[in-house]
C-alpha cells in the first residue's frame, strides 16, 4: 500500500453554534478501499461534503495529493480527480437515464463549452455511456426517464454517473441503500472491481459489506475518529464495540 | 421521411409560395410573425430548455435592432454590411449586451435572476431615452436599406425572403444547437446544476454561454425587425415586449422545440387580424394565457401532442366526436367571451360615457357591435353572450363525458383481455 492520497487534518466544521466536526484526522491511502462507519448522524456525510466542495470546513486541512483542498469549488475538485456519489439520489431526474450518464462522461472529454459539434455523433462518449450502462446492469433501461426508474436503479445510475469521470479518488455515499440481497452483492463487487487502481472511501450502514469489502476502516462517532485499522482490529477494538456496533457484530 | 419532417417540408414550401397569395399588407404580417417566432424561439432556449425564466428580453431585442440600425447607418448611410447581412450586427449587439447582463444575472438563480433581468431591462428602458446619441431620443434612429447583391430591397416580398431565410436559419441552428454538447448541458443545467458542479462543470460559465446564445438570436430577431421597419425606437425596449415573448412562448409550450414558434407566430397573427376590430388584445392575450396555463400547462402544442396520443389509444374515429364538441366549445365560450368583452369596453369607455350623460337621465343609446346596434339596457343584449357561454359550457361537459365514457370502454376492453387468457395465471 501507498503514501496517503487525501489526508484530513485537524477538520473542523460547525454549523451556527453546533460544531458537528469536531477536529477530525484522517489518511485514506492511494489505492486502498477506506469504509467509513458511524452512527447517524455522527457526520459521515458532512465529512463528504468537506471533501468534495460542498461546503467549505470551518477550520483544518483536506490535503490532496499535496495540494489544500479545503474550500474550493466542486467542479475544482472533481477536475482534480474526486468524485462522489450522493446519499440523497442526485440526478438528472427529466432526462433518460442515457441522457444522465453521458452529461457525466462528456466532462471528462472536454465537451463543456462545444457548440459546434452533435454529440449523437461522438462514438467515444456513446460506448463509454454504453460501457457504464452495461456496468450497472442499466442498459435495458437506457431511454427510461431517470427520475421514473425504482430506486435502486436510480442508486446504480448515481454510481456510473460518479464512476464516469475515471476519477483517482471516489466517495460513495451509502451506495446501496435502499437495494436488494442480490444486487447489494452485485454492486459490493463491481465497487471492487472498478476500484482497483483507486482509492475508494465508502459510508455504509450494512456490516456484511463494509468488512468484506474495504482493507481499512474508520470509525466516526459526534464529529470525531474513534479508530482506524483493518476490519479486524475494529471488530476487536472496545471501544468500537461500545460506541457503535455493539452487540451484533460481536457475536 | 418522418411525418415531422413532411410537415416542416410542408411549412416552408408554403411559406416560399406565400407571397404571391398575399396583400402587401398581410405579407408585412407574416414578415412580423416570422420575427415573433424567432424571438420566441430563442427565448425558449433560456426559458424552457436551461429554466431560467428572463421577464427583460425586449432589452436584448432591442439591443440587436439598435445595433442593426446604426450598422446601416455607419459609413455614411452605405451601411458597415450588405443589407442581406445587416441582422448579424443584430447578433453581436445581443450577444455582447447578453453576456454582459448575463454575467451578472446568471450569478442567482430562479426568482432572483428572473428579477435581476426584469430589473436590467428597466434599467435600459429608463436610460434609452436621455442618450440621444444611441438610441435617438423619442423620436428614434432611422435609416434605408441599400441595395446589394442584385436585389433592391425595396419591396415588402424582398423583404420578406430575406427574414424568412434568416429565421429558417436561426431555427435550424437552433434546433441544432440542442444536440450539441452545450445544448445538452442546457438541460442539465435546468434539471439539476447542484449535481452539474460535482460532475466537473463550471456551471456558471455554462449559464452565460446559454445566455450569450439566447440574447444573440434574440438580437438577429430585434436586427430583422430593423430591416423591415427602415426604423428604431425605444419603446423597443418596452416591458410589454419582454411580457408578450413570455406569454407567447408559454401559449405555445415551453415542452417541445416547435412550441414557442407555434404559440408566438399564431399570437401574432391574431394581433394583427384582430387589432382592427378590437381595443382589447392584450386583455385577450392574457385571458388566453391564464386559460392555457389553467387547463393545458404544456400549452397548443402539449395540447396536439394529447390529441395524438389519444388518437392512438382511443382511435381517430372515436376521437373526432370529442374533438367536434371541444371545438364548438371553444368557439362558443370564445365567441361569448368576445361579446362580453366587446360590449363592455365600449360601455365603459369615456366616449360612451360622455354621450350617456348628455342624453336624458335613464336612457341609454345603443352600441354598434358587429353590424348591429344593441341596447345596453335591453336584457336581450346580454343575453346573447350568457348564451353562447352556457351553450359552450355545455359542450365542454359533453366533450368531457365523452373522454370519460372512452376511457371506461378501454378499461373494460383490457379487463376482458386479461379474463380471456387465462392460461397466464397457470
Ligand atoms: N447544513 C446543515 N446545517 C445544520 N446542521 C447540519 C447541516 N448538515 C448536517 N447537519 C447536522 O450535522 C449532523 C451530521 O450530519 P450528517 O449528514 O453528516 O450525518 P451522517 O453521519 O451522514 O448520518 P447518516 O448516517 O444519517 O447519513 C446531523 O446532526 C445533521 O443534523
Ligand atoms: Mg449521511
Amino acid at each position: 500500500m501507498s503514501d496517503a492520497i487525501l489526508t484530513l487534518r485537524g477538520l473542523k466544521k460547525s454549523f451556527g453554534d453546533i460544531e458537528i466536526i469536531r477536529g477530525v484526522d484522517l489518511d485514506l491511502l492511494g489505492g486502498e478501499r477506506h469504509a467509513l462507519i458511524g452512527p447517524n448522524g455522527a457526520g459521515k456525510s458532512t465529512i463528504f461534503h468537506l471533501i468534495s466542495g460542498n461546503i467549505a470546513p470551518t477550520a483544518g486541512e483536506i490535503m490532496f495529493a499535496g495540494k489544500q483542498i479545503g474550500g474550493a469549488q466542486p467542479q475544482a475538485i472533481n477536475h482534480l480527480g474526486i468524485s462522489r456519489s450522493f446519499q440523497i439520489t442526485n440526478i438528472f431526474p427529466r432526462l433518460t437515464t442515457f441522457e444522465n450518464l453521458r452529461l457525466a462522461v462528456m466532462r471528462a472529454h472536454g465537451l463543456q463549452y462545444n457548440f459546434w459539434r452533435l454529440v449523437d455523433n461522438n462514438r467515444r462518449v456513446r460506448e463509454q455511456t454504453e460501457r457504464l450502462l452495461e456496468m450497472v446492469r442499466l442498459q435495458a433501461r437506457a431511454d427510461s426517464i431517470a427520475g421514473e426508474m425504482s430506486y435502486s436503479e436510480q442508486r446504480s445510475l448515481e454510481i456510473a454517473m460518479t464512476l464516469a469521470s475515471d476519477p483517482r479518488v471516489i466517495l460513495l455515499d451509502e451506495p446501496m441503500a435502499g437495494m436488494s440481497r442480490d444486487e447489494t452483492e452485485y454492486t459490493s463487487n463491481l465497487i471492487r472491481e472498478v476500484t482497483k487502481g483507486r482509492a475508494l472511501m465508502i459510508v455504509e450502514h450494512d456490516m456484511d459489506v463494509v468488512f468484506s469489502l474495504s482493507e481499512r476502516v474508520s470509525v466516526l462517532v459526534y464529529g470525531q475518529v474513534i479508530a482506524t485499522g483493518t476490519p479486524e482490529e475494529i471488530r476487536r477494538n472496545a471501544s468500537v464495540k461500545e460506541a457503535y456496533l455493539g452487540e451484533e457484530v460481536a457475536a | 421521411m418522418k411525418p415531422v419532417h413532411i410537415l416542416l417540408l410542408g411549412i416552408v414550401l408554403a411559406l416560399l409560395a406565400l407571397p404571391s397569395f398575399l396583400t402587401p399588407g398581410l405579407v408585412n404580417a407574416a414578415i412580423q410573425m416570422l420575427i415573433a417566432a424567432l424571438f420566441a424561439s430563442a427565448y425558449y432556449l433560456l426559458c424552457g430548455q436551461a429554466g431560467m425564466l428572463s421577464f427583460g428580453h425586449a432589452a436584448y431585442f432591442g439591443m440587436g435592432a439598435f445595433a442593426t440600425i446604426h450598422a446601416m447607418n455607419a459609413i455614411g448611410g452605405t451601411g458597415l454590411l450588405p443589407t442581406p447581412l445587416m441582422p448579424l450586427a443584430g447578433a453581436i449587439g445581443g450577444g455582447a449586451f447578453g453576456f454582459f447582463a448575463g454575467y451578472f444575472s446568471t450569478k442567482r438563480t430562479g426568482t432572483y435572476f428572473a428579477m435581476i433581468t426584469l430589473a436590467i431591462a428597466e434599467l435600459v428602458h429608463a436610460l434609452a431615452p436621455h442618450l440621444k446619441a444611441l438610441f435617438g431620443g423619442e423620436a428614434g434612429v432611422s435609416a434605408t436599406r441599400m441595395p446589394a447583391w442584385g436585389f433592391t430591397f425595396g419591396s415588402t416580398n424582398e423583404v420578406y425572403y430575406l427574414t424568412l431565410a434568416w429565421v429558417a436559419l436561426c431555427l435550424t441552428l437552433l434546433y441544432l444547437y440542442t444536440r450539441t454538447p452545450l445544448g445538452r448541458l442546457t438541460l442539465g443545467l435546468r434539471e439539476n446544476t447542484h449535481r452539474l458542479r460535482f460532475l466537473g462543470y463550471n456551471t456558471h460559465g455554462l449559464a452565460i454561454c446559454v445566455f450569450v446564445v439566447s440574447a444573440m438570436f434574440s438580437g438577429v430577431a430585434g436586427g430583422l425587425l430593423v430591416v423591415s421597419n427602415e426604423a428604431a425606437n425605444y419603446v423597443l425596449f418596452d416591458a410589454h415586449l419582454s411580457a408578450s415573448v413570455v406569454l407567447n412562448t408559454y401559449i405555445g409550450g415551453v415542452r417541445v422545440f416547435l412550441g414557442p414558434i407555434l404559440g408566438a407566430s399564431l399570437m401574432t397573427f391574431f394581433g394583427y387580424a384582430v387589432s382592427d376590430l378590437t381595443q382589447s388584445w392584450l386583455l385577450y392575450q392574457g385571458a388566453l394565457f391564464v386559460l392555457v396555463m389553467m387547463y393545458m400547462p404544456n400549452g397548443l402544442a402539449g395540447l396536439f401532442g394529447q390529441i395524438g396520443q389519444w388518437r392512438s389509444r382511443f382511435g381517430l374515429a372515436a376521437l373526432i366526436p370529442f374533438v367536434l364538441l371541444a371545438l364548438g366549445a371553444g368557439l362558443l365560450v370564445g365567441g361569448g367571451g368576445a361579446f362580453a368583452i366587446e360590449m363592455l369596453q365600449r360601455f365603459l369607455s369615456q366616449d360612451y360615457q360622455a354621450l350617456a350623460s348628455a342624453n336624458a337621465a335613464g336612457t341609454w343609446p345603443p352600441i354598434r357591435l358587429f353590424k348591429h346596434d344593441w341596447s345596453p339596457a335591453a336584457p336581450g343584449t346580454w343575453l346573447v353572450p350568457a348564451t353562447l357561454l352556457t351553450a359552450g359550457a355545455g359542450l365542454a361537459v359533453l366533450a368531457r363525458q365523452w373522454l370519460r365514457r372512452l376511457v371506461q370502454r378501454e378499461e373494460s376492453n383490457r379487463a376482458a383481455a386479461e379474463a380471456s387468457v387465462p392460461g397466464d395465471a397457470a
